[in-house]
């Protein structure tokens, strides 16, 4: 798409030389002290990138020394802690979230989405500082919940407090939401390129060139930051890869297929759970992370409190090895009863950390299992889990390219992308088939609101300008005849713009009225040079119909020309052919970016 | 746009120095915050180590797992920490958690001389040559925290007793030559060195380092006596008498010493084969042989039958013995020197026999069995 250029520079014959060179000199400076908006919003973008990775610390912090104060310093817990912590916790973060923090109870990801689009980026300060402080307390008191989901609302919250500050306008604010929402999850999960791509999957909904540098630039800066305070390691030890052989990938398929049982499972759990909790009266509401929390410290009372927390000393623990299969097997289980409790409470929490513990059981159990009936087909169990943690992600989250990229960012070793591919496949598909709604479309039905469903708005099928343009018009001017000349062509026609085709230039554009008062005042010059021509934006077949929408609101025609030769002219365009092409083509209309 | 611009040229270099200002301010609180938090990781870490460590020396390996793992969790790079667990769990009898664990440590250091070790002890356990084998140089040429001589020779031991119980003795000398050639001025080392010689035969070798052994240290008791061993197998009876002559003075109260010491004595007195030895001595020491085999193989026969069976091959010697015994005497052998050698074989023959039918042998029969062993080696 281009536009004219209208920019005059026009001599100014009366000024002196002193005058002139001294109002150069004040341009030149102002140029150099000025940033444009666009640029700004990129170093805004390496700011709130620097601020969430700086809050993410904190909040990584304050959940430890929750931990320790709550469940003691033990891997694992004692009985008593273990038993007590999350429901007395439970409890009292309940009474935040009622009183004080209104708006901190879920996850975090929705609640970003909801600021999105429903309050155009904006997000209160005191969500961000109720999030920060009841999640820290639930994960650091056991309940099966991750810190990713809040850290991406703390980032998000950061952003919109930075954006009101500096009364960004409404455009700008919703870029900024989904800029602080990737540099907090980046900084939390370590990943800068999984929370880019998750941001844009799940959050967003589709590529946008506009806000991609910012949303890059955010998460690398936040994971530099957070890497500063907390150093490099990942958050569980990467088992080597090594070579894969095909026969494994029947296994890797078998992977999927549980996968995304596993994944249907956890989400009619909390899809059947959560409402009826949600249509209890308050009071009972009220009680409900203390109820979850109890039966959590019942599993771990029992003998189980890896499912507690985060878990990512277990999932390193499963990725070395150091559990039997049915180990594997019933703490991924009971780690999908933990979460949904914790989760369908109302707890403050996310759901990333439980989704990879859980894959990555599964993942250690058919590794394991495969090894017992052929030792020696089987790679490292560890490249079993870690495949099954992109497995749930797939499935559960239904984000099928971050979960390819953070197995592949996670490992750092491509040869695992062809049992990525197979076991996410069928954990995708599966889900899908089992599973009608994403669990992110179905908490925001849950709670009553109408978000974008991402993952069809992944797959929708975009318009182009050749989609909507109509053929050459039969009568296009020469530009190298008079006004007298063209006339006997268009005085019979009822319309009012013609195109002038123009040698070696794009088309231009005269009305009606104006070759017809050219042909009154005698006018015997070419058309190309007379004043009534005007010049038009053009656009090329293959763009965006998207992007053509402005142009054809504003301009009553549009030529669409040949990119290799600009004067030839493919076709035209107006603004009831874009609505026309959309109402056949029964796509919504551009979201807000 | 225009405005946003404008309003931008005024005062967005102070927003950017606001923005900063903000964010070292921010960075300072967070390091202060992280600062205290990592002391008391350290200390947690630290406090968890100790009392892994003290579960491990009270024999509670299970418990140490679970220390050493909340260890890990304040430290989860801590190479120490890391190292116990898998010890730990070696000791707790989950071996292939430990496994897993020293090959998680083996990526991360390769050269780790350690972690290379055990990693062949499994191996070695598995029965895996090669994979053993690799480890083991791995170890003897890994990097090591302290005393990197020390611990290479150690695992080079252990190669060489790893080739011994698959009862490869070629691949144990080929490494125990490399390793005597490596070792420090340690009587100690020296005569574990020819012990181990000793095992794979080659007592050569072994009396060339039991020889270094004494130089450092002449009262040296296992050095004397293994060197009293390799003498009698070798055939140096005077030899084995002296050494072994020399340990008892230093450990009277040995009784393998003492009964060495007796069957030197013997071998040497009844050495039919010295250097220098006249013919009539030759003789009477063959004869005394002869004599003492006699009593070995009848005392055998009344010990083995007692139901009055009488083993084939007891019975094989016995008419022998009787065909023998007319001319085991000097006149005969005299007159027929051939026949010399003839009947020390054949008493050397008795002894053999006997040795896997009948009881213990006296210091005389062990002497002649050795005699025997020794007579047989050199005419190989």
């Amino acid at each position: 798409m281009s536009t004219p250029d209208t920019t005059l520079t026009t001599p100014s014959p009366g000024h002196d030389s002193v005058a002139s060179v001294a109002d150069s000199l004040r341009r030149r400076i102002t140029a150099q002290l000025s940033f444009d908006e666009d640029r700004f919003f990129l170093i805004l973008a390496v700011f709130i990138g620097i601020f969430a990775g700086l809050a993410v610390v904190c909040f990584r912090i304050t959940m430890e020394w929750s931990r320790l104060y709550l469940l003691g310093s033990a891997i694992n817990p004692s009985p008593l802690r273990a038993f007590l912590a999350p429901a007395l916790a439970g409890l009292f973060i309940s009474l935040l979230i009622f009183t004080i923090f209104k708006g901190a109870a879920g996850s975090g990801l929705n609640q970003t989405k909801a600021a999105l689009y429903v309050f155009d980026g904006y997000i209160p300060i005191r969500t961000v500082i109720g999030k920060f402080i009841t999640a820290s307390l639930a994960i650091g008191s056991g309940h099966s919940l991750g810190p990713e989901d809040p850290s991406l609302q703390i980032g998000a919250g950061l952003a919109s407090a930075v954006g009101t500050r500096l009364k960004l306008s409404r455009k700008k604010m919703r870029l900024l939401a989904p800029v602080g929402a990737a540099a907090g999850l980046a900084a939390a999960f370590n990943a800068p390129i999984s929370a880019v791509l998750f941001v844009i999957e799940e959050v967003i909904g589709h590529w946008s060139a506009g806000i991609l540098g910012a949303i890059v630039l955010s998460a690398v800066s936040s994971v530099v930051t957070m890497r500063l305070f907390l150093g490099a390691e990942p958050l569980f030890r990467i088992p080597s890869v090594g070579v894969i052989r095909w026969q494994e990938l029947v296994a890797y398929a078998v992977l999927g297929i549980l996968g995304g049982i596993a994944s249907v499972v956890f989400s009619k759990a909390i899809g059947w759970i959560r409402p009826k909790l949600k249509a209890t009266s308050t009071t009972l509401q009220l009680l409900y992370p203390g109820i979850a929390g109890l039966l959590i410290g019942l599993i771990a009372f029992a003998g189980f409190p890896q499912v507690m927390g985060a878990g990512y000393d277990f999932m390193d623990q499963a990725m070395h090895d150091q559990y039997t299969w049915q180990i594997l097997g019933i703490l991924a289980g009971l780690k999908i009863l933990a979460t949904t409790l914790s989760f369908c409470s109302g707890t403050p929490g996310g759901m990333f950390a439980p989704t990879l513990f859980i894959g990555a059981m599964l993942g250690g159990a058919v590794g394991t299992v495969e090894r017992i009936f052929f030792p020696n087909l089987t790679g490292s169990v560890g490249t079993y889990a870690l495949v099954g943690m992109g497995v749930l992600f797939a499935g559960f989250l239904r984000a099928p390219i971050t979960s390819v990229f953070m197995a592949l960012e996670v490992s750092g070793d491509y040869s695992i992308i062809l049992p990525v591919l197979v076991a996410n496949m069928f954990s995708y598909l599966i889900s899908r088939r089992l599973q009608a709604a994403p669990i992110l479309e179905l908490i925001t039905r849950h709670d009553g609101l109408s978000l974008p469903a991402m993952e069809e708005k992944r797959e929708e099928e975009t318009l182009n300008v050749e989609d909507a343009m109509r053929p050459r018009p039969a009568i296009v001017l020469d530009g190298t005849k008079t006004a007298a000349e063209a006339w006997p062509f268009v005085m019979y026609t009822a319309e009012p713009y013609f195109l002038v085709g123009i040698p070696g230039q794009p088309p231009a554009q005269i009305s009606f009225g104006e070759l017809r008062h050219l042909v009154e005042a005698g006018d015997t010059r070419p058309l190309r040079s007379t004043q009534a021509l005007t010049m038009v934006p053009y656009l090329h077949p293959d763009e965006d119909l998207e992007d053509a929408l402005p142009l054809a609101t504003r301009y009553p025609l549009i030529p669409v020309v040949n990119r290799a030769d600009l004067s030839q002219l493919l076709g035209v365009l107006d603004l009831a052919d874009v609505m026309e092409a959309y109402r056949k083509s029964q796509i919504e209309f551009p979201a807000p970016y | 746009m225009n405005v946003f611009r404008r309003d931008f040229v005024v005062r967005e270099p102070l927003l950017v120095g606001i923005l900063v200002l903000v964010a070292v301010v921010f960075s300072t609180i967070t390091h202060a915050y992280s600062q205290a938090y990592d002391r008391r990781r350290n200390q947690l870490g630290q406090q968890w180590y100790a009392n892994g460590n003290a579960e491990l020396q009270k024999q509670r390996p299970a418990t140490a797992v679970e220390d050493f793992r909340t260890a890990l969790l304040y430290d989860p790079q801590n190479w120490d920490y890391r190292l116990s667990l898998a010890e730990a769990l070696t000791q707790a009898g989950h071996t292939n958690q430990a496994l897993n664990y020293y090959q998680s440590l083996w990526q991360v250091n390769p050269k780790n001389g350690l972690v290379n070790l055990h990693l062949a002890r499994f191996a070695a356990q598995a029965g895996n040559v090669s994979e053993a084998e690799r480890y083991f140089n791995g170890a003897i040429f890994g990097d090591w925290a302290e005393t990197a001589a020390d611990h290479r020779r150690e695992a080079l031991f252990e190669l060489i007793n790893f080739y011994l119980q698959r009862k490869d003795a070629g691949q144990a000398e080929s490494q125990l030559i490399i390793l005597s050639g490596n070792l420090p001025e340690d009587p100690v080392l020296h005569t574990r060195v020819a012990d181990l010689y000793s095992q794979v035969g080659d007592y050569q070798r072994a009396m060339a380092q039991y020889r270094l052994a004494f130089q450092l240290y002449p009262k040296y008791l296992p050095a004397l006596y293994g060197a009293g061993k390799a003498a009698l197998q070798i055939g140096d009876y005077r030899s084995a008498e002296t050494y072994l002559g020399r340990a008892r003075r230093e450990d009277s109260a040995g009784p393998d010493v003492h009964n060495l010491l007796q069957v030197a004595q013997s071998a040497a007195a009844l050495n039919p084969f010295d250097h220098g030895l006249h013919e009539s001595e030759k003789i009477q020491r063959v004869l005394r042989a002869f004599q003492i085999a006699s009593t070995r193989l009848d005392a055998c026969q009344k010990t083995s039958t007692p139901n009055g069976s009488v083993p084939p091959s007891l019975a094989a010697l016995q008419e022998q013995l009787k065909q023998w015994k007319p001319n085991a005497n000097a006149r005969f052998l005299a007159r027929q020197p051939d026949q010399i050698d003839a009947l020390f074989e054949f008493s050397a023959s008795v002894e053999k026999q006997s040795q896997s039918l009948c009881g213990q042998p006296t210091s005389e029969d062990s002497a002649l069995l050795a005699l025997a062993n020794s007579h047989a080696m050199d005419e190989k």
